[in-house]
């Protein structure tokens, strides 16, 4: 089981041992040069072996988060420690540790891919007799091997991606830090990055990942954390936190939504067997969101026909985490992080 | 530094481990080698290294060497051929043409990403920078091996076979005109790096490059004899690094002392020109050298610590 609150793990009794933290970071701080509070007190606790999903609204510090994980920022305030080791006093061990894929695509365009991927191997000292065979697997991992020996600067957008997440992975870390790697990958690009990233969880390496894309937490995530204004807003499993919406979905669809949706929703109001519902209209009909959408349907289906209401469809469900997201923070989790996102050249100048 | 102990202890099972990292001399290697392939790769530093200098060589022997040979004559007497002259102008034009861009390098890795993703690895810093520095020296010396030859080629097609007396001093000449000239490139590069940091733009570090290299060759001793120029040229070329590096190369080619701006007898022949000439360049590489390194200090501090 893991634990229910991240931000409480001291006194939890569920928690693994502290020396298994792979990410422990304690009330972290950082603040930019011009004054922005990007990351205002983050607790992280993942255990060896997790896969953790990092989600937020557009600005809220997702990306700070992780560049103070990786040691390329510096926090202001509080401590980082990664396998055990402080990412400020012991930078170089956290260095050897962890891979970082950053969310801007980061490759040599003038080298090949191959070159590309034999520089990461040299830069963490992969010994010289297993880079070869190292180079190939990972190449033919993410779909690259035919063309090894063309420059990167001709390969696609999603290419560039998938080799510069082969680069990430070259020294086998224990520790991976992954900002948006699905971002700008097709469809299929993207199971294909997700089937790579469950076979290296499975082999042992704890997994850090921001994204845009709930279902990605969904599929893979045995935890995730919501960033909201620099603060974690809430932490635990997938499904523990559809727990926080308030029950199942119940979906009405309705023969004329546009003349009846508002008298279902009254009726939807009133129902005793709902309890305590949350009900809004939409364009086909009526969502009911309630602890016992399940046992009430019957009732509800009865109460519409005797008021003359068509019910067309009916669908009840669990809530997605889209709808966790927007309970939690208030905000659709659509918007793209882009046109928030700090250039480089300010990103370099963190208040020290 | 982590140990090979390490692995057991963090290691989530046999397959994830701790990188091994490497020593400074491995990670200089690794460094010089990506740069080095880079600049076989790029058209520009073949074109500017290889091509351009032919063409203003060959051009400028013709054209200037037929108007400035009288001027030529009356400072160094008529022993001295323009091709001669003129060798360590077309060397120093070159070794600054490609100084004044390798700023460009750390430019391109920080937009694409490769100086985060460096500074994550265990890599050291100190490497990352030199082997960039390196890989130019390694440049310039290739460079200006070529332009002693094409100098050579240059005068025997002039001249039938009496090329006698183009390097007066020998082979210990010729590894010094390397040494002045990379001496010589150091100042430029740590100015083009001082540029590229300051601006952390591609063109703007190429325009600010071309814009000010280019007329202060001409406000130099690189084509004519000083005392042939202006009052007010001969006052900007005291100050100018180019003067120093020509004047550098020149004494070595020349066999005698040809630095005019300083008057410096306390050595002997060509010492006269090139210790000072060098002394001066190793100024100029330390004032713009110690704002590069602050510079690139500074960029690199986001984790340091």
């Amino acid at each position: 089981m893991q634990s229910p609150q991240l931000t409480s793990r001291h006194e939890s009794t569920g928690d693994p041992p502290e020396q298994q933290l792979a990410i422990d970071a304690e009330n972290v701080h950082v603040t930019y040069e011009d004054g922005t509070e990007a990351v205002r007190g983050v607790d992280l606790a993942v255990p060896n072996g997790e896969f953790f999903g990092f989600l937020g609204p557009n600005g809220a510090g997702k990306t700070t988060t992780i560049k103070t994980l990786a040691t390329l920022l510096r926090p202001t305030r509080g401590t980082v420690r990664i396998n055990g080791y402080d990412a400020v006093d012991s930078r170089q061990a956290v260095c050897k540790s962890i891979g970082y894929m950053a969310q801007e695509t980061s490759i040599d365009e003038e080298l090949t891919a191959r070159e590309n991927v034999r520089f990461a191997c040299e830069l963490y000292g992969v010994p010289a007799a297993e880079q070869d065979g190292r180079i190939e697997e990972l190449l033919d991992l993410v779909n690259l091997g035919d063309v090894a020996d063309e420059r990167a600067e001709t390969f696609s957008g999603g290419m560039k991606k998938r080799l510069d997440a082969a680069t990430v992975l070259v020294h086998q870390p224990p520790v991976v830090f992954l900002d948006e790697p699905t971002t700008g990958l097709d469809p299929e690009a993207r199971v294909q990055f997700w089937n790579y990233l469950e076979a290296i969880n499975e082999r042992g390496t704890t997994v850090f990942l921001t994204t845009q894309y709930l279902e990605e937490v969904d599929r893979l995530c045995d935890r995730l954390a919501i960033i909201q204004d620099g603060e974690i807003v809430a932490a635990d499993s997938p499904d523990a936190l559809k727990g926080v919406v308030g029950g199942d979905v119940l979906e009405l669809t309705l023969a004329e939504p546009t003349t009846e949706a508002d008298r279902a929703a009254r009726i939807a109001r009133r129902s005793d067997a709902l309890g305590d519902a949350s009900v809004e209209t939409t364009d086909t009909g009526v969502t009911v969101t309630s602890e016992q959408a399940r046992e009430a349907v019957s009732d509800l289906f009865v109460s519409l026909h005797e008021a003359d209401i068509a019910v067309t469809g009916l669908d009840v469900r669990s809530p997605t985490l889209d709808e966790v997201f927007l309970s939690v923070t208030g905000e659709s989790p659509e918007g793209a992080d882009r046109d928030t996102q700090r250039t480089p050249a300010t990103t370099q100048e963190v208040a020290q | 530094m982590s140990n090979a102990t390490d692995d057991a202890e963090f290691a989530g099972d046999d397959t994830a481990q701790i990188a091994t990292g490497n020593s400074f001399v491995s990670d200089l290697r690794i460094s010089l080698k990506r740069w080095l392939v880079k600049s076989t790769r790029n058209p520009f530093v073949t074109f500017s290294s290889l091509v351009q200098p032919v063409i203003f060589f060959v051009l400028m022997a013709e054209v200037f060497g037929a108007m400035a040979g009288g001027t030529l004559s009356q400072s160094l007497g008529a022993d001295v051929d323009y091709v001669t002259y003129i060798t360590p102008a077309i060397m120093i034009q070159s070794t600054l043409a490609a100084a004044a861009v390798s700023g460009i390098g750390v430019v391109d890795d920080m937009e694409s990403g490769m100086f985060d993703k460096i500074l994550v690895s265990p890599m050291n810093r100190g490497a990352l920078f030199l082997g960039n520095v390196l890989s130019e020296v390694v440049r310039i010396a290739v460079q200006t091996l070529i332009i002693f030859t094409l100098g050579y080629v240059l005068l025997t097609l002039e001249s039938g076979a009496s090329v006698e007396g183009y390097l007066q001093t020998g082979v210990p000449g010729l590894v010094g005109i390397l040494v002045v000239a990379v001496v010589f490139g150091g100042v430029f590069m740590a100015y083009s790096n001082v540029v590229a940091l300051v601006t952390r733009d591609r063109e703007a570090t190429v325009m600010i490059a071309n814009l000010l290299t280019f007329p202060l060759l001409f406000v130099s001793s690189a084509f004519v004899p000083l005392d042939a120029l202006p009052a007010w040229i001969r006052s900007v070329a005291v100050v100018n690094p180019i003067t120093y590096g020509v004047d550098g190369i020149r004494a070595f080619m020349l066999g005698r002392d040809v630095l005019t701006v300083v008057e410096v007898t306390a050595f002997s022949g060509i010492w006269n020109t090139v210790v000072p000439a060098v002394a001066v360049l190793v100024g100029f590489n330390l004032v713009f050298g110690a704002i590069a390194v602050r510079l690139l200090d500074r960029a690199s501090k986001v984790s340091v610590k």
